[in-house]
């Protein structure tokens, strides 16, 4: 079936199965890797992208859904003034040590800020909390996105 | 951040939050093919038949008549087999592979094959030993006669899974010499290659392993790539193609290796003054059907079983026991979690039952240098064990709150752990055994390539080391190179494991520093490499386990506030305040992030995270069955390091990817003591425990 | 091969359902887990399914005399913000999973799927919600306590489409929404308990109690809630643990992978005090 989305500011028109998970099709069909797969059932965050501007589960999506929709993975979001002010953020703080899950961190922080741009460090823990993390303890990534919230004042 | 102005950006940070960093399932190559494992369904047994199904065009099975080599998988001790032949001994036992290019077909193979079993009775209780150690300090029994009274506890622990946020996978190729070559979610590189060089009867030159982005690994994936590599490399070689094998969440939790169970049982002679005239420690330690590592998991936990404190007369003996259950083997702590839970519950406990304040027993034994260590060795080194205390006492308002959270009716608790960690191999295991290796090769434009085994898996090594490097040859940090390692380019270094990488491998980077700047010719390619050479005042016996059971150690102390509530009887834990002698700093922004992440994963191990095993099988399928803290979950956190320079270590420096999570567990029980006015023998400490305690009387 | 429909339209959906059974998903956010294959692999679907996050006519709330109606297609997340729903329900959908999930899951797939660990179920039941079923034969409406049948079994016919969700306006003062996971977020219930009530003056009008995660469908008592209803607040003071022990009969919880039978019993009770204690106390 022909599906068609828009994918990093970019129009996508691809024959696919609507079942197939919207994940499988970032990574296999558009080779976006930046996008990681941890748990395949919604309980780690590591494969969220944004969905309309919000983070949504990729495992769990399935491109028949996604038909019309606009989405970003950190492929595309990496060019933004928003990024860069969260990349430096997290350099700043500590908020990444093995890597895998903080494309997902990244995504949830972009979609918490545009959504709340002045959290508290309650509301950013309630907020990420679908975003595990084994190696931070978290607090890295709390300091980050509240270093963002402030080094990125207008733009969110 | 003002806190951070002296730390280096990370080496690994840009390619990793762009999103560019590779990690082993984002790795493919032209023709490759995945491998499904074929696993026991049996906790015991011989295997009568395989009934394979008909094998489509493309798809293979390979199983241990493939081996070329050993069907053993190199560890420590080497008595777990690549694929299992003619018996199995755990369910999950890998008993062949499923080779082909289409995953969906290789699961259906796999499900449709038929396995017939002879079952045996397997065995899961504490009932047989397969490996033993004891040592004694003084004498016990002479001691006994001058005690006033015998105090006695018993104490357990659960399984651990490391829950690294990536699962396992390896992926065996060819490189651009034609030479088998195997990347993977790694530790260790010259062990997988090792392991791979006899299981499939290769030479040194004919292995290449190289270690591209690790997603965490925590010693989950010090052993376990090794066989899961052997598997691969076996039938990459049969096919000359490359082959893939990833794991998926479920395959990941239900079969891979965890942290030993443990029990304990301490039991003090106590002294007309309350003194502690003795300890006898019995230690049992479950190590699943084949011991692997599971000696020298033991060995640590029987060092550390007396902890920090410096106690005369000790009589203690260990275990290991088979049980038809999945292998355990290394995760962060490698057994000294389990012992240092139970003795710090025990002191606690003993003060309690004396009447006397907890602070007064652990001043007066806490390890001093020059005294003799349980080992019948000595602490060679300054210890500040008592700054690090009154440090993180002032810090907690500790004294305050433990008072104010005894008044009845008060929910919230305060406890505090103090803790030591062995930085490096056992005794003399890095001079004799591992004689680890670094080279630093400067090219004719002077920049300096820096060339260790040690594994980037989160804990920042690249940067760290780097930075000793070029701290030491006095050039910016931008005029030198870290890769993550390749064995055709590095020599070995040793695994990244055992809390060794600052203070031995960082120490060798340090000395070879040393060398190459006398040497300097600017303009000139210059190479140098140095092999690790031990204070030669560590000897240590393995056999009777008797002197210097590590050239250094590392010390901290946990301070942990928490909250309980009756009514649902969980815990919430508000904050921590912890203080670390690591000797020296290398780089203030990552050693807050080892010492916060490790004392959460020290914290789930303590009162949250629950791994259930039933007969022979783990029942936690995913992550939304194993729990490990979220945001919400994790306190806030204070952490503070006090320099105490260690003689072997570079610009001071000990190790401390350890230290951080073997004291949180005790820490956060004794918090919780606190706050519910009764002891806690066992952890995790969760909810359904604690309402147990809550209902019966002490 | 199973059929995958994407209808753009109510009537679309309603004629596929009459020559089709389908797997009705909305945000499939509980669908692709269960039906989860290999990484790569298309999920085990064993029937049609029929995706209908696009049909507009499914998505909004609004409100009329007959209550707010949350149409079925709505995200969890658009409930969680709206002003107009009960406050009862906002608590317990932001404990729901993760904000993640809760993007794209629909509050109505979570009585659908009728897990007996469906933490919205619960507030469904406690709120007299009232499901809007439609098909090509006409609507129907089945309350949301009949409308869950079992474990993973609804009464829904094979040709309806659940269309909305209507919660009636209750008259009440007070709320509680307790839910015990096995950590602070992103888990899934051990127990949960959510209870409204309405103190006039030194008695309790009238009051509910639902349980979740303790049988295989949410625990509601109208006989209990009759007996209570009229009653001082000290006759329910002095009348607490008779309370909690007629309720601990219907209770039922078993032991599984994430708790024990005991411990669900035992905290279900000690809510059930928690509850009285907040009643009795004069908080709302």
């Amino acid at each position: 079936m022909k599906i068609s989305f828009k994918m990093n500011g970019k129009p996508v028109s691809l024959d696919l199965d609507p079942s197939m998970r919207f994940i499988d099709v970032v990574r296999d069909v558009l080779h976006l890797n930046a996008t990681k797969e941890g748990c395949g059932e919604g309980s780690c965050g590591a494969c969220v992208v944004l969905m309309d501007g919000k983070s949504v589960n990729s495992c769990l999506l399935p491109v028949a859904n996604a038909i019309g929709h606009e989405f970003v993975t950190l492929e595309g979001l990496r060019e933004t003034k928003e990024f860069d002010v969260l990349q430096r953020a997290f350099a700043a703080t500590g908020g990444q040590q093995c890597g895998f899950c903080t494309p997902g961190m990244i995504i949830a922080a972009y979609s918490l800020l545009k959504e709340n741009a002045h959290p508290s460090d309650e509301e950013i823990r309630a907020k990420m909390s679908g975003n595990l993390c084994r190696c931070t303890g978290y607090q890295a990534i709390v300091e980050a996105v509240k270093l963002a919230s402030k080094e990125g004042e207008g733009l969110w | 951040m003002e806190r951070y102005k002296t730390s280096t950006p990370k080496v690994d940070f840009l390619p990793k939050v762009r999103g560019e960093a590779k990690f082993t399932d984002d790795i493919s190559f032209p023709d490759m093919l995945f491998a499904v494992t074929l696993r026991s369904t049996c906790s015991r047994g011989k295997i009568k038949s395989i009934k394979l199904p008909e094998l489509p065009e493309g798809y293979y099975y390979f199983g241990a008549k493939d081996i070329p080599g050993e069907n053993v998988v190199n560890i420590i001790f080497s008595d777990w087999p690549v694929f299992a032949d003619g018996r199995v001994n755990f369910i999950g036992e890998s008993i062949g592979i499923f080779v082909g290019n289409n995953k969906e077909i290789l699961e259906k193979l796999r499900d449709s094959t038929i396995v017939e079993y002879e079952e045996e009775t397997p065995v899961f209780d504490f009932s047989e030993s397969y490996i033993h150690k004891a040592f004694t300090k003084g004498n016990y029994e002479e001691a006994k006669k001058k005690a006033k009274q015998v105090i006695k506890e018993s104490f357990e622990t659960n399984y651990q899974e490391q829950a690294y946020l990536e699962n396992q996978g390896i992926i065996a190729y060819f490189d651009e010499h034609d030479k088998l070559t195997l990347t993977g979610s790694m530790q260790c590189p010259f062990y997988i290659k090792r392991a791979v060089m006899r299981s499939c009867a290769l030479k040194d030159n004919e292995v290449r392993v190289v270690q591209p982005a690790v997603g965490g690994a925590f010693g989950g994936k010090e052993h376990y790539p090794s066989m899961i590599g052997s598997q691969v490399a076996i039938a990459a070689i049969k096919l000359h193609r490359p082959v893939k094998m990833c794991f998926e969440r479920l395959e990941d939790m239900t079969y891979t290796t965890k942290r030993h169970p443990s029990k304990t049982e301490y039991e003090a002679l106590i002294g007309e003054n309350n003194e502690i005239l003795g300890l006898k420690i019995r230690v049992k330690l479950n190590g699943g059907a084949y011991k692997g590592c599971s000696g020298v998991v033991l060995s640590r936990a029987l060092i550390a079983s007396a902890n920090v404190y410096v106690i005369e007369n000790l009589d203690v003996v260990g275990d290991v026991y088979m049980t038809n259950t999945t292998p355990t083997a290394a995760f962060r702590g490698f057994g000294s979690p389990q012992t240092i839970f139970a003795m710090e519950m025990f002191i606690h406990h003993i003060a309690k039952k004396l009447g006397v304040d907890p602070l007064v027993l652990q001043y007066k034994y806490i390890a001093k240098k020059g005294d003799v260590t349980t080992n019948s060795g000595h602490f060679h080194d300054d210890i500040i064990l008592k700054e690090l205390m009154e440090k993180a006492m002032e810090m907690s308002d500790y004294k305050r709150k433990v008072k104010e959270y005894a008044k009845p009716g008060c929910n919230k608790g305060i406890g505090m752990s103090v803790f030591l960690h062995g930085c490096g191999f056992t005794g003399s295991g890095e001079s004799e055994i591992i004689n680890g290796k670094v080279k630093l090769v400067k090219d004719e434009n002077d920049h300096v390539y820096c060339y260790a085994s040690s594994a980037e898996m989160g804990q920042g090594n690249e940067t760290t080391l780097k930075r000793i490097v070029t701290n030491t040859l006095g050039i910016p940090i931008e005029q030198a190179t870290m890769n993550y390692p390749d064995t055709d380019l590095t020599p070995d270094s040793g695994p990244t494991a055992a809390s060794r990488t600052i203070i031995i491998v960082g120490f060798l980077f340090e000395k070879c520093a040393k060398h190459l700047k006398e040497i300097w010719k600017p303009g000139v390619r210059q190479e140098y490499v140095e092999t690790y050479v031990g204070p030669e005042y560590i000897h240590w016996d393995e056999n009777t386990m008797q002197g210097d059971a590590y050239p250094g150690y590392a010390w901290g102390v946990n301070i942990v506030e928490v909250e309980f509530d009756p009514v649902t009887y969980q815990v919430s834990v508000l904050n921590t305040w912890s203080t670390y002698d690591v000797g020296r700093v290398v780089d203030e922004r990552i050693a807050v992030g080892q010492a916060d992440g490790g004392l959460l994963q020290g914290l789930g191990y303590g009162y949250l995270e629950t791994m259930k095993c039933e007969n022979g099988r783990f029942k936690n399928r995913n992550l939304s069955d194993y729990i490990i803290p979220t945001f919400e979950d994790a306190p806030h956190m204070e952490t503070a390091f006090i320099d105490n320079p260690f003689p072997y270590g570079a610009n001071g420096a000990k190790g401390m990817g350890e230290l951080t999570l073997v004291g949180a567990a005790p820490a956060v029980c004794l918090a919780i003591e606190s706050a519910i006015g009764k002891n806690l023998q066992k952890i995790p400490a969760n909810p359904e425990y604690l309402m147990e305690v809550m209902k019966h009387e002490n | 091969m199973v059929n995958k429909f994407i209808p753009k339209t109510k009537a679309e959906a309603l004629e596929l359902l009459v020559k089709h059974d389908c797997y009705i998903l909305a945000g499939g956010t509980d669908l692709m887990v269960v039906k989860k294959n290999v990484a790569g692999a298309l999920p085990k679907f064993d029937k049609d399914v029929l995706y209908v996050s696009h049909i507009e006519e499914l998505k909004g709330i609004y409100k009329d005399e007959k209550g707010i109606h949350v149409k079925s297609v709505t995200t969890m997340d658009e409930v969680e913000h709206s002003p107009l729903v009960p406050t009862l329900l906002k608590k317990a959908v932001s404990e729901v999973a993760s904000t993640n999930i809760r993007h794209f899951a629909s509050l109505v797939g979570n009585i659908a799927n009728a897990s007996p660990a469906g933490d919205t179920i619960v507030v469904d039941v406690i709120l007299d919600a009232v499901l809007k079923l439609e098909s090509v034969d006409g609507v129907r409406y089945v309350k949301a306590e009949d409308f869950v049948q079992g474990v993973r079994r609804i009464d829904r016919k094979p040709n309806e489409l659940i269309t909305e969700i209507i919660f009636p306006e209750l008259d009440y003062n007070g709320e509680m929404w307790l839910k015990v996971g096995s950590r602070k977020a992103d888990s899934i219930s051990k127990v949960m308990v959510a209870g409204i009530y309405k103190i006039s003056g030194k008695s309790l009008e009238k009051c509910a109690l639902v349980f979740g995660s303790v049988s295989i469908k949410p625990v509601r008592s109208y006989e209990i809630e009759a007996e209570l209803a009229g009653m001082s607040l000290e006759d329910v003071k002095k009348n607490k643990e008779h309370i909690v022990e007629e309720y601990a009969k219907l209770i039922k919880p078993i032991d599984d992978q994430r708790s024990t039978a005991e411990y669900r019993l035992t905290v279900a009770k000690n809510i059930i005090r928690k509850f009285i204690d907040q009643v009795v106390g004069g908080n709302n």
